[in-house]
């Protein structure tokens, strides 16, 4: 089994922000290089993104075409378990031949056999909390980016720092409102990362207070 | 239609000719190159030599109002792989020399002295100039000459410095919308063949053509429409292409741990999402570049753009998923700024980014540069553009580059280059790259129509044994699609939706007066194939040349530690229908 990355709660820190929504993309690098959630250990690919996710089985069967689970192409969405520890992307129909071969129950399957995701069995306890890496891509970051960053994600130290560096200077502009562990935090405050000195993870949700943004769920 | 001969060699200087079709009435695109190259060419010639010939050819559909009809093919004897090839482009050109009633244009002969040609062709013939002003141009301002010289509506296919060096990585460039060299036919140094033929640039104007009619113009619009439904309400050619480009593989074939990295060594690119189609689109927009633009009129999927500086100057078009795997995380490069400005100086040059990008992986694996050094892979590439002697090295691609730096790891079947997937993670991709008559090529087995046209019987996609099978009918079925002039990129909602698919075959038959059926489509694959093959048999390459390098085989590759597993005798039997 894999070691557990569930974290030790006095070590997270709570970040709640409210942005523009046109600057979604601002977290586009974030969600294709992957943030943590917590999970129940043990559940299939489609009861973790119906169930606990809350995606609606249509959206799942439409448009999540390509699913990858650490780093082998799933065809069977109640076969494939979850584990704490697991890596999870998530894709959109992919051009190219590559691209075909990848689509879950595509016609040109067999051409990566040696890297499809053959099923799992229950060999640990189902139902215990887990924390596993998402990953997302192309036309599913604006459809279902918005739902992980609003229901809120978990981020390493460093990962959080990158994404803070990677932000332009007229994310002022965007900026509305933030809270710390929900205490009222400035712009100025949050810039200086005195917030984060103890801890190692960051738990962040965002809200988008302008026009709507696509939605899956 | 009719095809224009122009012989390099002719006493007194270059000369032209028309003639009809004849025994090649009803080809088009790769049917057509490949079927004048069997007949004409000597397997054996040398590929620079007046023996050999270059064969311009638009689709079968080109220069029609039929949507993504403007692929056009070039055909000779490959310097890079010693066999045939056919290299295909985008652009405007296809359908301009389609409209001007050419089936192809075919360079033979061998050229006396050094002179350079301009070939103008327009309603009126064909006027052949020598202009040694020409020389050593880059194609953007070649691009820029002929502007002043023949104005803006002209379509110009060309080669840079590498094609008149006769590198093996040479391409031949085909304008674009806004009359940029940013169309290649880039595999297999066919740019080489069009330097070695002395012609520097055919301008083409079709000024006072209009649009080819079709036999039956009510069924054909029918038909046309039904089509642009079908790429337009799929995801793939009506969303994601449209958004992203083709560069929207890089982050599922890196997840899938077949995104070869470092010259082959891994299968993950750590960064690569800072170079994604994800991130590219979005850094386009924020430039005021443009994220969704077509390579040619006519096309609806779009899957272009337009990358500007940080300044929101014009670089380069939108680099493809090809050219950034190449030029970026092959090399480790996860700067797209530096990836675009290579991206541009292989379009300056006229060079097969492919190529070049596994030559430079394989320098840099020789020490001559630092992997994920993106200044120094420039630096490298200015050398092939001036043609040193170490740029006429890299300028000859891989094979020839590992060959004189002593490198083992050299990613190339028939010496050209593998694309970006690698086949010990998609080894049914690893089939086609070995058994291939155009050497490594992932256009080669692109069109994934097979099962709907169940070529060979149909393929169970959950077999693992159907790789072999399945490769065979990709195969076919691209060489059929390869002749139409349609860009391969329809095949994914002809792939989804038969109506789609018969809005195609409606096509064809609504242009010619045909009945053909999807047999008929596949017996074309078969044709095309099997002349291609027969030609490579007598120029010298066996069985033995349908293999992947040997370090495939030896080489675990992470994260999934799978080497490639299929039997040499499983390969042998691609060919058998």
């Amino acid at each position: 089994m894999t070691e557990s990355i569930v974290p030790e709660a006095h070590s997270i820190v709570t970040l709640h922000l409210i942005l523009l929504a046109d600057r979604f993309p601002l977290f586009s690098l974030l969600l294709q290089q992957g943030f943590r959630v917590k999970i129940q250990a043990g559940t299939p690919v489609k009861g973790v993104l119906c169930e606990q996710f809350g995606l609606s089985p249509e959206y799942v069967q439409d448009r999540i075409k390509t699913i990858l689970l650490d780093g082998k192409a799933v065809d069977d969405m109640d076969g494939a378990i979850l584990k704490d520890g697991s890596t999870l992307a998530l894709s959109g129909p992919m051009p190219g031949l590559a691209g075909a071969s990848l689509r879950r129950d595509g016609l040109l399957a067999s051409f990566r056999a040696q890297i499809t995701h053959r099923g799992d069995r229950m060999d640990f306890p189902p139902g215990a909390e887990g924390m596993i890496t998402v990953k997302i891509f192309n036309l599913l970051l604006d459809e279902i980016g918005p739902v992980f960053l609003q229901r809120g994600i978990y981020l390493r130290k460093r990962d959080f720092q990158d994404f803070c560096k990677s932000l332009p200077e007229k994310f002022q502009k965007e900026f509305r409102a933030a809270g710390v562990n929900s205490q009222k935090s400035d712009l100025e405050d949050l810039q200086k990362m005195d917030w984060l000195r103890k801890n190692d993870m960051v738990f962040l949700s965002v809200d988008f207070a302008g026009p709507s943004l696509k939605r899956a769920i | 239609m009719k095809i224009l001969r122009i012989n390099m060699g002719a006493e007194g200087g270059p000369k032209a000719r028309e003639e009809p079709m004849g025994e090649f009435e009803g080809l088009g695109g790769r049917a057509l190159t490949s079927a004048i190259v069997a007949k004409e060419v000597p397997p054996l010639c040398h590929p620079w030599g007046a023996d050999n010939k270059l064969v311009i050819a638009p689709g079968l559909l080109s220069g029609t109002t039929a949507a993504m009809s403007g692929r056009v093919s070039v055909g000779c004897k490959s310097p890079l792989t010693g066999g045939i090839k056919e290299a295909n482009a985008g652009g405007q050109p296809s359908q301009m020399l389609a409209r001007l009633g050419y089936a192809a244009i075919v360079l033979e002969g061998g050229p006396k002295g050094d002179k350079l040609y301009k070939i103008f062709i327009n309603k009126d013939g064909v006027k052949i100039t020598a202009d040694q002003s020409l020389k050593m141009l880059g194609n953007y301002d070649l691009g820029e000459k002929m502007k002043k010289e023949y104005g803006e509506k002209v379509g110009l296919v060309s080669i840079g410095p590498a094609g008149e060096m006769k590198m093996s990585a040479a391409s031949v460039a085909f304008t674009d919308m806004e009359m940029r060299p940013t169309r290649h036919a880039g595999r297999g140094g066919v740019g080489a063949v069009m330097g070695a033929k002395g012609v520097k640039v055919i301008v083409i104007d079709d000024t006072g053509m209009s649009m080819r009619p079709p036999k039956d113009a009510q069924k054909f619009n029918a038909a046309n429409q039904k089509f642009i439904e079908g790429l337009k309400k799929h995801p793939v050619t009506g969303q994601g292409l449209p958004a992203y480009g083709t560069n929207v593989l890089t982050n599922v074939i890196n997840e899938a741990g077949a995104y070869p990295t470092k010259n082959f060594m891994w299968g993950r690119f750590p960064a690569c999402q800072k170079i994604s189609g994800e991130t590219q689109a979005e850094t386009e927009t924020a430039r005021g570049g443009l994220a969704t633009h077509g390579c040619h009129r006519g096309c609806t999927i779009q899957c272009s753009g337009i990358y500007t500086d940080k300044d929101g100057h014009y670089v380069t078009k939108q680099p493809e998923y090809e050219t950034v795997w190449a030029l970026g995380g092959n090399c480790e490069i996860d700067d797209l700024d530096a990836i675009a400005m290579l991206d541009r100086l292989c379009d300056d040059y006229g060079l097969d980014t492919i190529e070049m990008g596994a030559t430079i992986g394989v320098a840099m694996e020789a020490g001559l540069a630092k992997f994920g050094d993106g200044q120094a892979s420039i630096n490298l590439l200015k050398e092939v553009g001036k043609g040193s002697y170490l740029g006429r090295i890299l300028g000859n691609g891989a094979a020839v580059t590992g060959k004189v730096l002593g490198v083992e790891r050299v990613p190339v079947v028939k010496g050209q280059a593998l694309p970006a997937y690698d086949p010990r993670g998609i080894q049914g991709i690893g089939v086609t790259y070995a058994t291939s008559t155009q050497g490594a090529d992932h256009t080669a087995g692109y069109a994934v129509t097979a099962n709907v046209l169940k070529v060979g019987g149909f393929v169970d996609p959950l077999k693992p044994e159907g790789q072999v099978e399945l490769s065979r009918n990709l195969q076919i079925a691209t060489a059929a699609i390869d002749s139409t002039g349609m860009c391969l990129f329809i095949a994914f909602a002809v792939l989804d939706q038969p109506e789609t698919f018969q809005a195609l075959i409606d096509l064809l038959n609504a242009f010619y007066g045909l009945n053909l059926t999807g047999d008929g489509v596949t017996d074309l694959g078969k044709k095309i194939l099997k002349t291609e093959r027969e030609f490579n048999k007598k120029a010298g390459l066996s069985a033995e040349h349908d293999r992947l390098p040997d370090f495939f085989m030896k080489e675990p590759l992470p994260p999934h530690n799978l080497t490639f597993q299929v039997k040499d005798e499983d390969l042998d039997k691609v060919f058998n229908w």
